[in-house]
């Protein structure tokens, strides 16, 4: 799993590559601090090479998208492939998120 | 009783940082199951869930242990049983996550039996001469939540 993050039009994108599973979500926390520090911005969660998530990779979701709606940012999730849209849909997760 | 068809098993220590390896049997087996990519990549979902659940609950932090695990494949369907021996440990009795709630009121955890829930058929524990035995069953041609 790697994690891609950079500035773009005053907000940040993260781009995912590869598998969200547990170990990678422990390792994911200290990487994304980035974007919960920024949460008052619009934040691009680019998953089009993103293979697969667990339940440990959608609470980093979720943790980032509470903090954006305390501190006014925003959280855009985009390019999800079919299998994560149908997690997504069983957890509820897509009602929660900006999903484009 | 249906005839086994194909068998594999895999035992991993109590270590969250193995599930590749689950990730990898799982893939393998069901491969040579013949079961498509979507439903492998549920099964996969379902067992990593499950797995780390046990690694997280029935082995206090700190403690060592292994968790085993034996993939099944009959006429009826699919079987995993996951056995340890840790501390007693029913995942079934966990309550599922409210996915309907809002935003706000929504918990951080909760999500993972969850999961296992939706995609499973069937979850049986068991406790047996200090193990715990975690059953899961997917039936063939049921493609409901999958």
């Amino acid at each position: 799993m790697t994690i891609d993050i950079r500035q773009e039009n005053g907000g940040y994108v993260a781009s995912f590559d590869g598998r969200l599973d547990t170990p990678a979500a422990i390792k994911a926390q200290q990487d994304i601090v980035v974007l919960t520090e920024n949460a008052d911005k619009e934040i691009t969660l680019d998953c089009t090479k993103l293979e697969y998530i667990s339940s440990s990779g959608l609470r980093l979701f979720l943790a980032l998208r509470k903090e954006t709606s305390v501190r006014g940012g925003k959280v855009i999730v985009k390019n999800i492939n079919d299998e994560i849209k149908k997690v997504f849909q069983m957890t509820g997760f897509y009602n929660l998120f900006t999903i484009i | 009783m249906d005839t086994v068809r194909l068998q594999h098993s895999l035992t991993l220590p109590n270590d969250v940082n193995t599930i590749p390896q689950l990730n990898e049997f799982l893939d393998t087996f069901c491969e040579e199951a013949g079961v498509d990519m979507e439903t492998t990549m549920s099964l996969n979902l379902a067992m990593e869930e499950a797995v780390v659940n046990v690694m997280d609950y029935a082995y206090p932090e700190g403690t060592e242990g292994s968790v085993s695990i034996e993939a099944r494949l009959d006429d009826a369907g699919i079987t995993f049983v996951i056995t340890d021996n840790g501390i007693p440990f029913d995942p079934t009795a966990k309550e599922d996550a409210d996915t309907t709630l809002p935003l706000d009121e929504r918990n951080i955890g909760g999500l993972g039996i969850f999961l296992t829930r939706q995609i499973m058929d069937e979850i049986e524990y068991e406790r047996d001469n200090d193990r715990n035995i975690l059953t899961l069953r997917k039936y063939i041609n049921n493609k409901s939540n999958l």
